[in-house]
């Protein structure tokens, strides 16, 4: 197909305005997918995006449309996750487009991911079509989106299209826009060979499997292409197109969205971001490529079976092929023993990536309580970074701690202002700018440590607004704090993988919360069981681990003691899935468990 | 298995030799009975008195006699009054006379004069009998195999044509029941004024109807709610005058089951019958729990071929401790010890368990408080492993 009737874009949105749904529409009325086998939510392929009913990888696409000039387009969509965390995949997916499906869920309106991501798309040049999304609603307030889309994306409300990805509404016209106002592909008369990497994933018979987007030029099985970044070369076995399952082409041309097989053996030579060309006339310069993300959380992971290490390790290195915003390191924990120290976007991001190393390569792993990154100055003038508390150096030879903090924005009904507020306060926070929004909503730019947002900010947000409320971060700069190391021992061992950095004053609270959740978390013992948090080896909280009240069966006659011990056993195998600490056994799950909020 | 004269570990030497004959058949099937039972027919029955006779043959006790017999089920009192004689009969001929006590399970439905009488005449001594509630009720949602008269009846005829020792069976526990109610079956059965009471936990095995239930959330599981259950239930017992002697039996002075005591002491026991289990000979083996597959395998002169395994003095003294614990007098450590050979003075399980108040020492003995004894299958689970 001439590249002049090619058309790339992404579907970019707030958290549920509905783009996965949209994008079924879109697969169906094109025939891309039949009906008969298209299932809701198509493109959330992986099991955890369908049981969340999250978007987690962006999802790229091929659809083969005739629009009304009579002319056919093939259209390269990819529909992208709304959730903060993932943001890095989304700003990969925009920079393989030319332009942009920009939804608005008509009931809710502008939320603060619609701006942040409006954003990302303008800053990479492309098209935006606004869509106000789900109009079927019958709270659908159409009128007020509008405005919204006028005052604070600054798109003029006639752009707008109206749609339902339910009942189908404007899907003709969104297709018809998509081949009118976005333009064809760019940068295709570049004179070499030109393949942005914005995806890849590690598959057990082919290897790694790199997404690109062919910008120039054109590759084929047998070519012999050059990784710009590293020079590494390799040779061409295989190109596809996604339909949205790979599908074997013959070969990909400009403006084609698809993946390639090489012959590489080693996951991290493929690198997303990196420009693929051919060796025979190599391009001179690389496509720009993408800021490098740098992991906001920290967390050690370990598996629960020691002899279970080198599989992790590889178990990353895939995975890691398939998440470029992860990045992990090897360290050992006393209570844990050899793992790695993981880097992640953030909390959610840490969730996935856990439960997808459990899921996908069948290591059972528990990890450790997360920490950010804070900045270190001790006493000799040293300045160093730690990203796990266990590293924070002596009270003593600490002058300062720096902790990171974000600016976030957050979008707020103008009656839950002043409960916001109250929480940005409680959270070490302070505000620094309110705009109006519109007439009910305000959005307020503050300043929040880092370390507070991680655990439940947003669930509460999402709770004072009754789901209204909405925000967006950076990174902002780091600053001084009073920050301490709280450890926290279980039957009066410091269990090291729960230690974290609190801030002084919140120490005592803190730690009793944190003790109070572990002490539930972890299954009733037969024994009584002490749960304390201590600062400098001072005890300032503690609870008990519930003593079993009833663990007693009764028949017991007849003679039949094998099956009465095989009883007993199954019993006992339940604890060894568990991590023995002392004699306590502890869930897995108890160190994700006691971030999250019940 | 062919026959061999029985080959003893020291320690099992002298202690009591009981018999537990299952006997697999039911009118209907409970649904809570994790037993194996099947509807009978006269061809069954027939082939199953067959089968007996031929394990018995297989079985060589050399001359060694019996201390205690228990017939169980299944619901041994559905057989004929004859068939129970022939039974019995082709039992006492080869391992005579049971010295101590013979049991028989009866269910109220079954219990009929002519059966009784011959029970008694043959030498049994004791009528256990599965009445399950006192509620009308709670009998419909157990599956009702019997209504409130035709236990009272059964019951007056027990005791008209008596015997030295009368236990009812009572379930708690049961979906809806609330505690007042068991409160009000267990004086119901104290009212009865039997010799031993047992009183089940309804538990979930799997494979039952109610298992099945459970796993649909048609009914739940609550600890706490059983826990109260039990507690109510040693009041009860303790107001009415019985002595609870392990976790699920109560008994009036010297009306403990031995045949049961004997087995929790690991001492031995012959298992006759498909599905039952024997600890014998050196070996601890169980029956397959099919009546064709018991009769071919007798057929070929084999019998126990499930969960067998070898007698060794660790895994006894494990299982009196496992065993023993949920027993009121708990375990004679100093006794426990000599027969195994074993130092038991110094394990920190046990003191941590007396720290706990879970358990208490009197003299030479461990045993298990009443809040010890509400989680003795942990400290049974703490013990697995630690002597066998
Ligand atoms: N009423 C209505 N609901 C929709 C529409 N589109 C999506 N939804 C619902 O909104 C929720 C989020 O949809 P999803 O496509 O997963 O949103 P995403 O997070 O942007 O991918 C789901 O419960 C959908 O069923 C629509 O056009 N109308
Ligand atoms: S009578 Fe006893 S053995 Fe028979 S089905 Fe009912 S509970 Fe099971
Ligand atoms: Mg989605």
């Amino acid at each position: 197909m001439e590249t002049v009737n090619k058309r790339n874009f992404s579907i970019i949105a707030h958290v549920d305005h509905g783009k996965t749904t949209l994008s079924d529409r879109l697969l169906e009325h094109t025939n891309t997918v039949a009906q008969r086998v298209l299932e809701a939510q198509h493109l959330d392929s992986m099991d955890l995006e369908r049981e969340r009913g999250i978007t987690i990888k962006s999802h790229p696409v091929t659809l083969v449309y005739p629009a009304k000039d009579g002319k056919t387009y093939q259209l390269n969509l990819a529909d992208t996750p709304g959730h903060v965390d993932f943001s890095y995949e989304v700003s990969r997916s925009l920079a393989a487009c030319e332009g942009a499906l920009l939804l608005i869920d008509a009931a809710q309106g502008v939320e603060a991911q619609t701006v942040a991501n409006a954003h990302l798309a303008e800053e990479q040049g492309l098209t935006i079509i606004p869509v106000i999304n789900k109009i079927d609603l019958p709270s659908a307030n159409l009128e007020l989106c509008l405005q919204q889309l006028e005052d604070l994306l600054a798109i003029p409300a006639e752009d707008a299209i109206l749609a339902s990805g339910k009942t189908g509404i404007g899907i003709e016209d969104i297709l018809e826009a998509v081949v009118t106002r976005i333009p064809p592909p760019r940068w295709s008369d570049y004179q070499a060979t030109r393949c942005l990497v914005f995806d890849s994933v590690y598959d057990a018979y082919r290897g790694a499997i790199a997404f690109v987007r062919v910008f120039s030029g054109s590759i084929k099985p047998k070519d012999q292409v050059l990784m710009m970044s590293d020079h590494t070369r390799a040779e061409v076995k295989e190109v596809g197109v996604f339909t949205p399952a790979q599908k074997k082409v013959d070969s990909l041309e400009a403006g084609d969205v698809g993946y390639l097989v090489c012959n590489i053996k080693n996951p991290a030579d493929i690198k997303v971001g990196d420009t693929i060309t051919q060796n025979a006339n190599p391009a001179e310069e690389m496509l720009p490529g993408y800021k490098e993300v740098r992991p906001m959380v920290f967390s050690g992971i370990y598996p629960v079976e020691t002899n279970d290490f080198e599989k992790l390790k590889s178990s990353m290195g895939k995975l890691q092929l398939n998440d470029a915003a992860f990045s992990f390191q090897a360290e050992s924990s006393v209570a844990l023993g050899f793992g790695f120290r993981c880097g992640f976007l953030g909390l959610l991001h840490m969730e996935i990536i856990q439960e997808r190393i459990r899921r996908e390569y069948g290591v059972d792993i528990i990890s450790t309580y997360p920490s950010v990154v804070y900045k270190v100055r001790k006493q000799n003038g040293d300045e160093i970074e730690v990203d796990n508390p266990i590293n924070l150096p002596d009270p003593s030879h600490i002058e300062t701690i720096f902790e990171p903090t974000i600016v976030a924005h957050i979008h707020v009904p103008n009656d839950c202002v002043g409960d916001i507020l109250a929480l940005v306060m409680e959270k070490r926070g302070s505000c620094e700018r309110t705009d109006t929004l519109d007439g009910t909503r305000l959005i307020l730019e503050c300043i929040l440590p880092l370390n507070e947002i991680l655990v439940d900010f947003n669930d509460r947000l999402k709770s004072i607004t009754r789901g209204y409320g909405s925000m967006e971060y950076e990174l902002g700069e780091y600053r001084p704090a009073k920050l301490v190391k709280m450890d926290i021992l279980v039957n009066g061992e410091p269990v090291d993988a729960f230690s974290s950095i609190v801030h002084a004053e919140k120490a005592h609270t803190k730690g009793g919360e944190l003790c109070t959740k572990l002490a539930d978390i972890i299954p009733p013992h037969l024994f009584k069981i002490a749960v304390q948090a201590a600062i400098g080896g001072k005890i300032v909280a503690r609870d008990n681990v519930r003593t079993m009240r009833k663990d007693v069966t009764a028949k017991c006659y007849g003679g039949d003691i094998s099956r009465k011990r095989k009883l007993l056993d199954k019993q006992k195998e339940g604890k060894r899935k568990m991590k023995n600490i002392g004699n306590v056994s502890i869930p897995p799950d108890a160190f994700i468990k006691v971030l999250k909020n019940d | 298995m062919s026959k061999s004269k029985p080959k003893q570990a020291s320690s099992e030497q002298e202690t009591p030799l009981g018999l537990y004959l299952h006997v697999p058949f039911c009118s209907t099937s409970c649904d809570f009975c994790g037993f194996y039972q099947i509807q009978s027919d006269r061809k069954g029955i027939l082939s199953y008195i067959d089968g007996v006779k031929r394990e018995l043959e297989l079985v060589d006790a050399g001359n060694r006699k019996l201390d205690t017999m228990f017939w169980g089920g299944g619901t041994p009192g559905l057989l004929p009054a004859a068939d129970m004689l022939k039974v019995g009969a082709a039992i006492t001929d080869e391992l005579g006379m049971p010295s101590q006590e013979w049991t028989v399970e009866m269910a109220p439905s079954s219990v009929k004069r002519d059966k009784l009488e011959a029970l008694k005449e043959a030498g049994v001594t004791r009528i256990s009998m599965g009445i399950q509630s006192l509620n009308e009720r709670l009998l419909d949602a157990l599956g009702r195999q019997h209504s409130l008269k035709q236990i009272h009846k059964a019951y007056d005829l027990i005791r008209e044509v008596g015997f030295h020792s009368v236990n009812v069976d009572l379930i708690f526990a049961i979906p809806t029941q609330t505690e007042e109610e068991w409160r009000a079956d267990v004086r119901g059965a104290l009212a009865l004024e039997p010799d031993h009471l047992s009183t089940y936990c309804l538990t979930f095995e799997e494979d039952t109807a109610l298992f099945i239930k459970l796993q649909q959330g048609k009914v739940s599981i609550d600890p706490d709610r059983e826990a109260r259950f039990y507690t109510a239930m040693w009041e009860e017992a303790q107001r009415g005058g019985f002595e609870q002697y392990e976790i699920s039996n109560y008994a009036r002075p010297g009306h403990a089951c031995l045949h049961n005591v004997n087995t929790w002491k690991m001492a031995q026991w012959i298992g006759v019958g498909p599905s039952a289990s024997s600890q014998w000979a050196g070996t601890r083996h169980t029956n397959t729990p099919d009546l064709k597959d018991w009769l071919a395998g007798l057929e070929r002169g084999e019998r126990g071929l499930v969960d067998r395994v070898v007698l060794n003095d660790g895994l006894l003294l494990e299982d009196s401790l496992i065993f023993g614990l949920r027993m009121n007098e708990g375990v004679d450590l100093a006794q426990l010890g000599q027969r195994f050979g074993r130092d038991l003075t110094q394990i920190a399980l046990f003191d941590q368990l007396v720290e706990e108040g879970q358990a208490e020492r009197v003299g030479p003995s461990l045993r298990l408080t009443p809040k010890g004894r509400m989680v003795a299958d942990a400290v049974g689970e703490a013990l697995l492993g630690s002597f066998g």
